[in-house]
């Protein structure tokens, strides 16, 4: 083996346990907190989205156009930079948490709301025919039929998400990629250092996808489709 | 008297449904509301348990009066009490596809009248036997026949213990050789002194199984009484066109 391909075998093997343990530490609780949070922030913007009440509406509506309609990497820079500009400073994890949550939770409420009028009104009718209210009806018949329509476009956004919290480190939180552009500054090997993060994201995504295909047969068991 | 129903109007925006529905109810009677397609019949039972909100006149049931006069709302309280006391069996079934035929029964009893699931699984097991499908109670709803899936919708509504049941053509959706088995159980409910009010188009079973027959045509009740008054002597002229051309088309 020549001296150049020994280095580069060297720095492979010295970073791959720290970018794995950046993505185990940073990136996996960045994205498992942000899309729960985020869920439930899309079902509650989907439940005002379709209520009666208009200013609810409205103002679920303005929220999911203002999240939709703007980059996440300036979403971020607005909430670590800008708000620490007047004040209001926000550690990076923080920062990215409540990015992403609003961000996927925008997203999602679209997905939700959809998978929601997916259902048959008969679904509802049934339920109010028994005397439900209509968080019961809700919550017993309509949300466990919904999920299971929502589930593969939100294991979409989930996977997507995995790959966005790579934006956090441009407000300074060093999770997989900001590691990796760390050793890159260290070794001067950004063809390797990159490739070697994106290969521990492609790990978690396929888990990921694994996963989503279990939940989707757990899901498929009542329904002859 | 379980059902009364006094100048009962529903508006769907200007499109007027129902133009004024005076109808009472006996207990332990049965109604057969009959007459064309769009003549409101699906509306008025509809109104009945409120999942339609009429515009105008009141609705009493139980003991439970509403008034809707001026469009009124209802106060949900009342809507909610109104909607214990009767059971509805759709055309579509609409039984719960994420639940087992048991799960679909009990949903009401457990989830509505906070009955132990202990119990209310035993009452499932005893209305699935007596609607002759006590090995089905495991099963799915897409695993069952529509003839099944409809009598487990009968089971499911008379499981609550209504006061008063309501059928929106029940054999509407199903295929003719299996209408005979869900006829059948309406039929024993009936003979057990169910309160009822049917929406059909079997005039041979309306004539055996009602107490009391409407004839409806363009949202106004035309013609009532007793089944031999209407089916078989009808005084109306819109009666015995409606009549004769069910007749004329078997």
């Amino acid at each position: 083996m020549s001296d150049q391909s020994t280095r580069l075998w060297n720095i492979f093997v010295d970073s791959f346990l720290p970018l794995l343990k950046a993505g185990v530490l940073f990136t996996i609780p960045l994205t498992l907190i942000s899309f729960a949070l985020g869920l439930i922030v899309a079902l509650l913007t989907a439940l005002a989205r379709l209520s009666d009440i208009r200013v609810l509406s409205g103002i679920a509506r303005f929220y999911v156009w203002i999240f939709r309609g703007t980059p996440l990497l300036v979403q971020l820079f607005i909430i670590f930079f800008g708000l620490a500009h007047v004040g209001i400073i926000i550690d990076p994890f923080p920062a990215a948490v409540i990015g992403f949550t609003l961000n996927v939770g925008a997203y999602n409420s679209e997905v939700i709301r959809a998978a929601i009028l997916s259902v048959h009104k008969g679904q509802w009718e049934a339920g109010f025919s028994l005397g439900m209210t209509r968080m019961q009806a809700l919550r017993r018949i309509v949300l466990p039929q919904a999920a299971r329509v929502a589930v593969p476009p939100l294991s979409n956004s989930f996977i997507s998400l995995v790959k966005d919290t790579s934006l956090a480190a441009s407000i300074a939180l060093t999770e997989l990629f900001g590691k990796a552009q760390q050793f890159t500054a260290t070794y001067y090997e950004p063809l390797l250092l990159y490739t070697e993060a994106a290969l521990i994201y492609l790990m978690f995504s396929t888990v990921l996808s694994f996963l989503q295909a279990r939940l989707e047969r757990r899901f498929d068991r009542y329904s002859a489709r | 008297m379980i059902l009364q129903m006094t100048n009962v109007k529903k508006a769907f925006g200007r499109h007027e449904v129902l133009k004024g529905i005076d109808l009472t109810l006996n207990k332990g009677k049965v109604l057969v509301i009959i007459g064309p397609s769009g003549s409101g019949k699906s509306t008025l039972l509809r109104c009945m348990n409120l999942l339609e909100t009429p515009t105008d006149g009141q609705l009493s049931l139980g003991g439970v009066s509403l008034d809707f006069a001026g469009g009124r709302k209802s106060a949900k309280n009342a809507v909610l009490e109104i909607r214990k006391r009767t059971g509805m069996v759709f055309q579509s079934y609409n039984l719960f596809p994420h639940r087992t035929v048991l799960e679909n029964i009990i949903e009401g009893p457990v989830i509505v009248q906070r009955k132990p699931v202990e119990v209310a699984k035993l009452r499932a097991i005893e209305l699935l036997r007596k609607v002759g499908l006590a090995d089905k109670a495991d099963a799915y709803p897409h695993q069952l026949s529509g003839g099944q899936q409809q009598r487990v919708g009968i089971a499911r509504a008379v499981a609550m213990d209504p006061e008063l049941l309501l059928f929106d053509e029940p054999t509407s959706a199903l295929d003719p050789e299996l209408v005979g088995e869900v006829l059948k159980v309406i039929r024993e409910l009936a003979a057990e002194g169910m309160t009822m009010a049917v929406v059909t188009h079997e005039m041979k079973f309306a004539g055996e199984v009602a107490d009391q027959v409407v004839f409806m045509d363009n949202g106004l009740i035309v013609e009532s009484g007793s089944p031999d008054q209407v089916l078989k002597r009808p005084a109306n002229e819109r009666t015995r066109m409606f009549l004769s051309r069910l007749t004329d088309t078997k």
